[in-house]
């Protein structure tokens, strides 16, 4: 079956799903906590594993603090990808279009592409990094912190535009 | 890349002017349209109307549905065919839709922001 894409968006937006987040009293700011809650998590533990890179809190090894932080980076999407995936049926027509809702998901895109390519690359040397990572992986780090921050821009604008 | 910091410089450039949200419209050019409800939505994360005036129909965009409940604008006010009058602005860049500061529905006004 050939269906174009704002057929597809259609069929989200008509279905019962979507007619339950914009109908619902509580359900569609309990999903936003969700939403929100995760990306706190994922923000914080990313950030403070970025700055680790950068140099702050030396007292920590940056591999220690990569085990310790990076599975929480994990983990949260599990509650933000549901939960954004639900929002955006409430309104597919508009958020496809809406330029703000792409450029955060071509910042997602970047910034997931930003930590493949570090964890592929530069992260495998880490045991090696006292006291300073290389200036690649500050590279990496600084891209993430500046990413992600853009990232929460878009959505603040898209919950409030 | 250049289209990309064209979009980021927006966005920055509006947050500075943020307005509680509201930086996407003119408050500048406050408008006052009275019409017909053509269609109604209750719902989140914005209610809204199609509203049909003299010249068009615009879209209206109205409070989140807890906070209209919560200062006594009902469900069913919101009806197919009502005349009703609002006060807001214009969005910037979509000359057709509207964020209602208020609402007015007979001789009851309800306050949406």
């Amino acid at each position: 079956m050939n269906v174009d894409v704002g057929t597809a968006w259609t069929l989200i937006d008509e279905s019962a799903v979507a007619g339950a987040m914009r109908g619902s009293t509580w359900l569609y700011p309990v999903v936003e906590v969700v939403h929100i809650a995760g990306f706190s998590v994922l923000l914080g533990s990313v950030a403070m594993f970025d700055l680790r890179v950068l140099g702050f809190g030396r007292s920590v090894a940056v591999r220690a603090a990569g085990s310790m932080l990076l599975p929480w980076s994990m983990m949260s999407l599990f509650a933000i990808v549901p939960a954004g995936l639900l929002l955006f049926s409430a309104h597919p027509n508009e958020l496809a279009v809406n330029p703000v809702f792409q450029l955060k998901l071509l910042l997602i895109g970047l910034a997931g592409l930003n930590a493949l390519s570090f964890h592929g690359g530069v992260y495998r040397t880490a045991a090696t990094w006292d006291p300073s990572a290389p200036a690649l992986a500050k590279v990496h780090a600084t891209a993430s912190l500046g990413l992600w921050l853009g990232v929460i821009t878009c959505g603040r604008f898209l919950a409030y535009s | 890349m250049k289209r990309l910091l064209s979009i980021l410089a927006l966005v920055i450039s509006a947050e500075a002017s943020a307005h509680h949200g509201w930086s996407g419209y003119d408050d500048q050019r406050p408008l006052r349209l009275t019409g017909t409800i053509e269609a109604s939505g209750y719902e989140h994360p914005h209610g809204f109307v199609r509203l049909k005036t003299a010249d068009k129909t615009w879209l209206v965009v109205l409070a989140p549905p807890s906070r209209m409940g919560n200062r006594g604008l009902a469900r069913a006010e919101l009806a197919k065919g009502a005349t009703i009058a609002v006060e807001g602005y214009p969005k910037r860049n979509d000359p057709g839709e509207l964020r209602a500061e208020r609402i007015t529905i007979g001789q009851k006004t309800t306050e949406l922001r």
